[in-house]
């Protein structure tokens, strides 16, 4: 482990005050022996870095698949005093509102044989993806206000899925508070286009086989069973999140010597939540983060179509699990030091994971905890996870996103042949379609931690337990 | 005037050198079009922009803040880029071809420019500036 670091748990480390100058609070993180061996200096230094800024509350948080990025550190998590604390979009990232959702279908994966490639093929012709890709879909200036207020229920009130789908988003789909006046033209100009698009980069829809149940009793709850094929989307808020982002971090780096906020890094710009500044980033970025759930309920839509024409099964026999936010912040009552306390939860490359009977889970599933799902990197397996009580008492009721990179884009270029990857995924039965071959190298496996081992240690640190392990089938990316 | 990628694990990191503020700007814009597209021609598409910001580092993120809205909203995958900096304000002449899915799908798409690390230092005769494009 680095140097100046403490061992305060199996799995927990702490980074006292003083790593780096001006901090408030500790860091802590949660890791490994195996994945300390990855962990970058740089990484610790922005999990510093987050506290040193004004109003955090208790630690500077991150997840084991925490890693060296800019302004907080990917897997970075901390929570904010509503009065002496700040918002920053260095704390959500410029692609708000990235997630994923987890669909169950009826089919087993002997129903897919002999149609497999038809299947990937099918959906990758009604999901747009990859750079420059524009969608079907065209929606007004006014309706694209509508899905900045309304997130998820806009789409289904178009059509896109049904009632149900809503109780099963985080926060139904929306976040309240949405301030259309905070999104720029620019903006707008880019969401109109793209909403219904997966993206590029590591976005993905990819179909997928639940082979292991690790927690019987809560798979029941969540009603997925051993060898049922389903399919997960894991995008964001595309050019219109992005825009938004940008937009803001320029306003609020330029208002911090009138707040007299000095920080070490200017990606973690940021302003006091009840600001002018503070308060137009939060309507805006709410704004994409509603965006992010409507897109992801139009893609899913048009993906259970495909499977309900090419395997004659019903719309409404594929059940959306969950889906889950990994780039935002939100306003959240949490217990400290015994009282039900407001502070606004900034989570970057980190999921949601309230336990069991936290508010604002479906009802459904509140005597398990909510769904979490962890995407893995192309080629591995994903996870199902329900929240715990201990990561609200640690994490502010959070865990981790995903795996975590650990190969630059340049060396994965130099190791990888992207046509080398599809030609050994399809040997290994997992059908791969994207734009091209090159981009495929870049999200290889072995660019990235062990998904299981970063699932391992949140499943025994308490942060969340697994459910479920799901085997990819086919994928389709940007 | 040149850039090369350096190791960055997350996301992409790319140090630009020039003799001249300028070719920072028009070299750090190729760089930028390079991740994002592969190789390009100038098919004669023109655009211009002008800027105005608080310091240097800002102009740079506001300039190819800018440069990703237009590629964005337009499909112009730009190639030349001729940049003229006066203190803090900047006009730049760009030109480059239309999107083609078929030769521009190679690269990666750039979700914005970090602040984190950026600094335009001037090295010997050159100057150098590190770049943090989130992808």
């Amino acid at each position: 482990m680095l140097e100046g670091i403490n061992k305060i748990g199996d799995l927990e480390w702490e980074v006292p005050i003083g790593y780096v100058p001006n901090m408030r609070v500790p860091g802590r993180f949660f890791l490994s022996r195996a994945l300390a061996e990855t962990l970058e200096e740089g990484a610790v230094r922005q999990l510093a870095n987050v506290a040193t800024l004004p109003g955090i509350v208790k630690h500077s948080l991150a997840m084991p698949d925490i890693h060296w990025g800019y302004g907080f550190p990917i897997g970075g998590v901390a929570a904010f005093d509503m009065t002496e604390g700040v918002i920053s979009p260095g704390g959500v990232g410029f692609d708000i509102n990235c997630g994923v959702r987890l669909i169950t279908t009826p089919l087993t994966e002997a129903d897919l044989a002999g149609k497999k490639r038809e299947l990937i093929e099918r959906l990758f012709a009604v999901v747009p993806t990859g750079v420059g890709s524009k969608s079907a879909l065209r929606v007004s200036n006014k309706e694209l206000t509508g899905v900045m207020v309304d997130g998820a229920r806009w789409a289904v009130e178009r059509g896109f899925g049904t009632e149900a789908d809503l109780a099963r988003c985080e926060g139904e789909g929306a976040i309240p508070g949405a301030d259309p006046e905070a999104v720029s033209a620019k903006a707008r100009q880019r969401g109109v286009p793209q909403l219904g698009t997966l993206g590029a980069g590591n976005h993905f829809l990819e179909v997928q086989v639940a082979r292991e149940i690790v927690d019987p009793e809560a798979a029941k709850v969540f009603e997925v069973a051993e060898g049922q094929v389903c399919f997960m989307v894991h995008c964001g808020s595309r050019g219109f999140g992005h825009q938004i982002a940008t937009d803001h971090l320029r306003t609020l780096e330029s208002a911090l010597a009138r707040y007299g906020i000095h920080l070490p890094d200017r990606q973690l710009a940021c302003a006091p939540i009840d600001s002018p500044e503070g308060r137009a980033y939060y309507g805006g970025m709410v704004c994409a983060a509603n965006y992010a759930w409507a897109n992801r309920q139009v893609i899913m839509h048009e993906a259970k179509k495909v499977f309900a024409q090419l395997f004659g099964i019903d719309y409404d026999e594929m059940r959306l699990i969950y889906d889950v936010a990994h780039n935002v912040a939100k306003f959240e009552r949490h217990d400290i030091d015994g009282a039900s306390t407001e502070v606004c939860v900034h989570r970057k490359g980190a999921t949601r994971a309230f336990g069991p009977g936290a508010p604002g889970i479906p009802r459904e599933y509140a005597a398990v905890g909510q769904p979490v799902i962890i995407p893995g990197s192309m080629g591995t397996s994903s996870y199902l996870l329900h929240g715990t009580t201990t990561a609200m008492q640690k994490t502010w009721g959070s865990t981790c996103h995903g795996s975590g990179r650990v190969l630059s884009r340049s060396k994965a270029k130099k190791e990888v042949r992207g046509k080398e990857l599809r030609e050994r995924l399809a040997g290994e039965g997992i059908l791969v379609r994207a734009h091209s071959d090159s981009a495929l190298a870049e999200e290889a496996p072995k660019v990235y931690k062990p998904s299981r081992e970063v699932v391992r240690v949140v499943h025994e640190a308490g942060l969340s337990d697994i459910v479920a392990r799901l085997e990819p089938l086919g994928v389709i990316k940007g | 005037m040149s850039f090369e990628e350096l190791e960055h694990t997350a996301d992409v990191l790319m140090r630009v050198r020039g003799a001249t503020i300028n070719e920072i700007f028009a070299d750090a814009g190729r760089a930028m079009f390079h991740v994002m597209y592969g190789p390009c021609e100038d098919r004669s598409i023109e655009r211009q922009i002008s800027l105005e910001a608080d310091d240097l580092e800002s102009l740079l993120i506001d300039y190819l803040s800018e440069l990703l809205f237009i590629t964005d909203v337009e499909n112009i995958v730009f190639c030349t880029f001729d940049v003229d900096v006066r203190g803090t304000r900047l006009v730049a002449a760009l030109r480059g071809e239309p999107f083609d899915p078929a030769r521009h799908s190679a690269g990666t798409l750039i979700k914005g420019i970090s602040y984190f690390g950026l600094e335009i230092v001037k090295d010997e005769e050159t100057y150098v500036v590190e770049i943090i494009f989130d992808i």
